[in-house]
């Protein structure tokens, strides 16, 4: 089966990015809203987690992407070095 | 009928409330799963590993061999690279414990240990302690803490970067977690409110009912085909994915 200009790998962390996404902007808002309840600052605490959270997951999809590109081009490389297309 | 209290009986875990001696047993469905699919694979794979000349001996050793192989050739190897030779064993029983805990769940009467989100948390604990290991094991506690911090950074991202790769590499083994309990746990909500279909359109007229019992019937039972394969792919990513966390922390960039 054809998979494009990505791996089997690539697939299964694409798949992996919407959940990871998900999953670190719940937890940073859980820590805020913790801070909150500790400290008394609400809604502040939970604002500022639901930013890193963001900032986190768009941190994860962009290295992802950045690994991936590298991959590709250190594999099509050395394809060509090969003599293959 | 109280729909959301069959689905919760269905899916939820009940604790027996064991008490011996003054202690009370957390003996649970979900730990007797547990605690059946763990003999059944130490019992079975011993007598696999004995070797016996009967048909059936030579056929199962035959299969487990194939299946090393898959996980050391189709996994293994290809994330980890030769490094990971040593941890084929872990790979190997995460994938048939996580198989079977899910098989286990098709059996009439039993339940799917993984569709609690404590298993499922203690497996991806293992995971990261194994990840955590293999960091620890090949680069040495200062190397490890240099890979977090891609390399080519400005010395002042290192501040901001590091603590969003330690809190990723934290995330990535949750994500392990709620993937294996959110897919485990909604194939099963799936089949029950496929058999409550039945129920609730016979409540409206007891003609409907036997109406709808044949397609309710006929999706059920191509569920339950989807959740036989989504066992063995839950499985294969569970792994895979270990694998390929293990090998980002022993092949840094």
């Amino acid at each position: 089966m054809a998979l494009g200009p990505f791996s089997k790998q690539d697939h299964l962390q694409i798949t992996t990015l919407g959940l990871e996404f998900a999953v670190s902007e719940i937890l940073c808002v859980w820590a805020g809203f913790w801070a909150d309840k500790k400290l008394g600052s609400f809604p502040w605490g939970v604002v500022a987690g639901a930013a890193v959270g963001f900032a986190l997951g768009f941190y994860q999809i962009l290295r992802a992407a950045k690994q991936m590109a590298q991959d590709n081009a250190k594999l099509k490389k050395a394809e060509q070095k090969d003599g293959r297309r | 009928m109280d729909v959301v209290e069959i689905i919760s009986h269905h899916i939820l875990d009940h604790d027996w409330g064991v008490i011996l001696g003054g202690f009370r047993l957390p003996i649970t469905t979900h730990t007797v799963t547990l605690f059946a699919v763990s003999l059944v694979l130490l019992f079975g794979l011993h007598w696999i590993s004995l070797g016996r000349q009967s048909r059936t001996g030579r056929l199962l050793t035959t299969l487990t061999e194939e299946y090393v192989a898959f996980i050391r050739d189709g996994m293994v190897l290809p994330n980890m690279g030769e490094e990971g030779r040593r941890f084929l064993p872990y790979f190997c029983t995460l994938f048939l414990f996580v198989l079977f805990c899910a098989l286990a769940g098709l059996i009439p009467n039993m339940k799917t240990a993984t569709a609690n989100i404590s298993v499922t948390a203690a497996l991806a604990l293992c995971s990261g302690g194994l990840i955590l290991y293999c960091g620890l094991k090949f680069h040495g506690f200062v190397g490890f803490l240099k890979g977090f911090v891609p390399s080519g950074t400005p010395g002042w991202l290192v501040p901001l970067l590091f603590p969003l790769e330690v809190l990723s590499l934290v995330i990535k083994v949750c994500v392990l977690a709620i993937r294996l309990f959110a897919n485990m746990l909604s194939g099963h909500m799936v089949l029950i409110c496929l058999l409550l279909i039945i129920f609730i359109v016979g409540q409206m007229h007891i003609a409907a009912g036997a109406g709808a019992f044949l397609p309710a019937m006929a999706l059920e039972l191509f569920m339950t085909c989807l959740e036989l394969l989504v066992a063995f792919l839950q499985a294969y990513v569970f792994t895979l994915l270990t694998s390929i966390f293990a090998g980002s922390v022993i092949h840094t960039h």
